[in-house]
């Protein structure tokens, strides 16, 4: 049967010729990142397709047809975290194999080619990572991608042609979630193929690099098939057993569906885009004058710079030499950015998760209303990061006021400017925790709240200048009286109730 | 084979032993993953039930007029909403159409006796409250057939099945002549039933009601 076919295909010997193949030093579980990736890849193919069975883009459908695959699909759900989590593991995957090959000088001649189609795989693969993030189209998807798009379209230039280009029009829109659902599913996959075609070719021309040692050519070789075949295969199996394990007990959330009048949900970037959320945040606190200059390097410049920098690499570093020893300049540079991108995203998620509490989409506080799933607070860290958040930046620290009517009022009318656990906003909104107008005179704030208040206000020592919208007629006089007792004896603070009543009365 | 020289020394019996175990272990490692990840994205493509069919669907007093504008057997369009679901849109009201005609249970009798006796006999009432009330779709293939008033037949466009105005099958490529769908008063409120039958056979196989 099989000779049949080879006779007539030549596709068993073309197997045979495939697997047969030389390892430096023999095969060791150091190689099996690459082909991790490719099984990562296989992944995300096999469970997009299946995938596209269900999901429909258009701002009616794409939202609809995921909870349709999350609640309907017979295992839609998990096949949807699959590809969710497969997404995050073959992008540490394309990194960690990028960072070692890096790492160990494999890069260098005669291999620059190869080096090169690898750097544009893993642009692909972010890019896949970008597109595919909006196509669920809820709250998340669209505040995350519509920073992205803003952010492209601050490019010099090009960047106004760009923005449209992306969004196929003015705004985000239906056609926008075709455009991405067409790079998606489409043309990112047919390339990422492609350059897998001639990445795996390249490969082969020159053979495996070995270890990171200048006499790797002249070591005993070793057997690609099946020993090296047999170590990708553990690597890519334990792979598939943490993705089917997290598929399973963190499936992947759905968010409200997109509003774009939604000022108060919090966007996650993925965690690979952290770092660079980070720095977006960094370089807005800067000096205002150099804000936008330091913006566009962090957005723009910065990133392109990085990825010109990774292209150039095997013509730049000539130094033959792959031995870690010899190579201080290129290992320090990696080692930095490396540091630096950690250092960032840690200040990314902790940024996320302080907004998340601030605006009562986690926490004690949390709405229950509300969009509530998302990744992040399903971490340990964030209830770790509650409590301390409440007692430094509320400067109260008293335990949180039990839920009632006045909490339900606040949430829905109040937290979004002074926070869950009334910290306020710097320069904006002031605290209402530990903050003495608060817990002072009440019908000094019952007349604020019923109506209103302008222009500065310091609260020690501080100053903010946000404005408070006066709430009568928007708020009954018992909801009122509800939300000021709330306030008065929330996060550590211990006033007198208001009445109804006395709402009443201060209002004649 | 540019490079292969490790394959030229078969090896040791230990080398030889270990290599065999790891080709089996890589081949069964792989069978696993590839049956786990199989299963669930075949089971996904299982269709799901339309749970929220009705079998019956009420007509509103302008589609019950529509139906009384069937004076004799010329045939008359009747539209009525049937409540189906519609994937992720959820349950949601479908504008469907039958054709009726009045008719008398001795003329169609006479016309159609195999729907009255026989192998292909009908379990509900071909005739009811005086009308025949005719599925749209033409029993070769499921194409939706048009009147021809000059001609006072019903003609599929899709193959030339030609009806006669009471559904008997003239000519063309159909199998059985038009289907009569159930029609029912029920409590004072006219209602259809919205019948899928099996294309291109003789016999009348249910593949869907509602």
């Amino acid at each position: 049967m099989l000779t049949w076919l080879d006779q007539r295909t030549g596709v068993v010997t073309a197997t045979k010729d495939f697997l047969t193949e030389d390892v430096p030093g023999g095969a060791s579980y150091w190689y099996a990142f690459g082909s991790a990736t490719l099984f990562a890849m296989i992944l995300q193919i096999a469970t997009g397709i299946f995938l596209c069975f269900y999901y429909a883009p258009s701002t009616s459908t794409a939202w609809e047809s995921t909870k349709y695959i999350i609640e309907k699909v017979p295992a839609g759900h998990f096949v949807l975290s699959l590809h969710y989590w497969g997404a995050s593991a073959m992008i540490a995957l394309v990194a960690m194999h990028l960072l070692q090959v890096l790492l160990w000088g494999a890069y260098k001649k005669p291999r620059e080619l190869q080096w090169i189609v690898g750097v544009f795989l893993f642009i692909v693969t972010l890019v896949l990572g970008l597109t595919g993030y909006l196509l669920p189209w809820d709250l998340n998807a669209l505040l995350a991608s519509t920073v992205a798009i803003r952010i492209a379209g601050n490019a010099p230039v090009l960047g106004p042609m760009v923005l449209h280009l992306l969004q196929d029009g003015d705004g985000i829109s239906t056609l926008t979630i075709n455009r991405f659902f067409g790079v998606h599913v489409w043309l990112m996959p047919a390339a990422l193929v492609a350059l897998v075609g001639a990445h795996l070719a390249i490969f082969r021309w020159n053979g495996p690099a070995g270890p990171p040692i200048d006499e790797a050519p002249k070591l005993k070789p070793g057997r690609f098939w099946p020993d090296q075949m047999f170590m990708d295969t553990v690597l890519s199996f334990g792979i598939f057993v943490l993705i089917v394990a997290l598929s399973t007990f963190s499936p992947v959330p759905l968010d409200d569906k997109a509003d774009p009048n939604n000022s108060v949900f919090v966007p996650y970037p993925a965690w690979y885009f952290m770092a660079l959320y980070a720095l977006v945040d960094i370089v807005g606190s800067l000096p205002p004058w150099m804000v936008q200059a330091a913006s566009l390097f962090a957005t723009i410049i910065g990133p392109t710079l990085l990825i010109v920098l990774l292209i150039v690499l095997p013509f730049v570093d000539r130094n033959p030499s792959r031995r870690l020893t010899r190579r201080p300049w290129v290992l320090g540079l990696t080692a930095l950015i490396m540091v630096g991108a950690i250092g960032l995203s840690w200040y990314g998620q902790n940024n996320v998760v302080t907004g998340q509490l601030a605006h009562n989409l986690i926490g004690p506080n949390a709405v229950p209303t509300s969009a509530q799933t998302n990744a992040v607070q399903t971490a340990p860290a964030v209830t770790a990061a509650a409590p301390a958040g409440t007692s430094s930046a509320g400067g109260g620290g008293g335990a949180a006021p039990a839920a009632g009517a006045g909490a339900s009022v606040y949430g829905a009318n109040c937290a979004g400017c002074h926070g869950a656990t009334g910290i306020g906003q710097p320069g904006v909104f002031p605290p209402l925790a530990g903050n003495p107008v608060v817990t002072g005179d009440a019908k000094a704030v019952i007349h604020i709240v019923t109506d209103g208040l302008t222009g500065n206000v310091t609260v020690k020592g501080a100053t903010y200048n946000g404005q408070m919208p006066a709430w009568k007629g928007t708020l009954t006089n018992q909801q009122i009286a509800d939300v000021i007792t709330y306030i008065r004896n929330g996060w550590g603070n211990k006033a007198s109730s208001v009445t109804a009543a006395d709402v009443a009365a201060a209002g004649k | 084979m540019a490079h292969a020289e490790a394959y030229q020394d078969p090896g040791t019996p230990q080398e030889q032993s270990r290599r065999q175990f790891m080709a089996q272990a890589t081949i069964a490692l792989g069978g696993v993953i590839g049956i786990s990840l199989a299963i669930p994205l075949v089971v996904s493509l299982i269709p799901s039930a339309d749970a929220s069919n009705d079998a019956w669907s009420g007509l509103t007093p302008a589609e019950v007029d529509m139906l009384k504008k069937a004076t004799d057997n010329t045939p008359v369009k009747v539209t009525f909403d049937v409540h189906e679901t519609n994937g992720y849109f959820g349950a949601v009201d479908t504008e469907q159409f039958v054709w009726a005609i009045r008719a008398s249970d001795e003329e169609m009798m006479k016309a159609r006796p195999d729907l009255f006796t026989g192998p292909n006999k009908l379990p509900y009432p071909v005739v009811n409250m005086g009308f025949t009330v005719f599925s749209p779709l033409c029993p070769h293939l499921g194409c939706r057939y048009a009147y021809i008033p000059a001609q006072k037949k019903f003609l599929c466009p899709c193959h030339g099945s030609v009806y006669s105005v009471l559904g008997v099958h003239e000519a063309g490529p159909a199998l059985r002549g038009l289907d009569p769908l159930p029609l029912r008063d029920y409590q004072g409120k006219v209602q259809v039933s919205w019948i899928l039958y099996q294309a291109n056979t003789p016999a009348h196989v249910v593949i869907q009601v509602g």
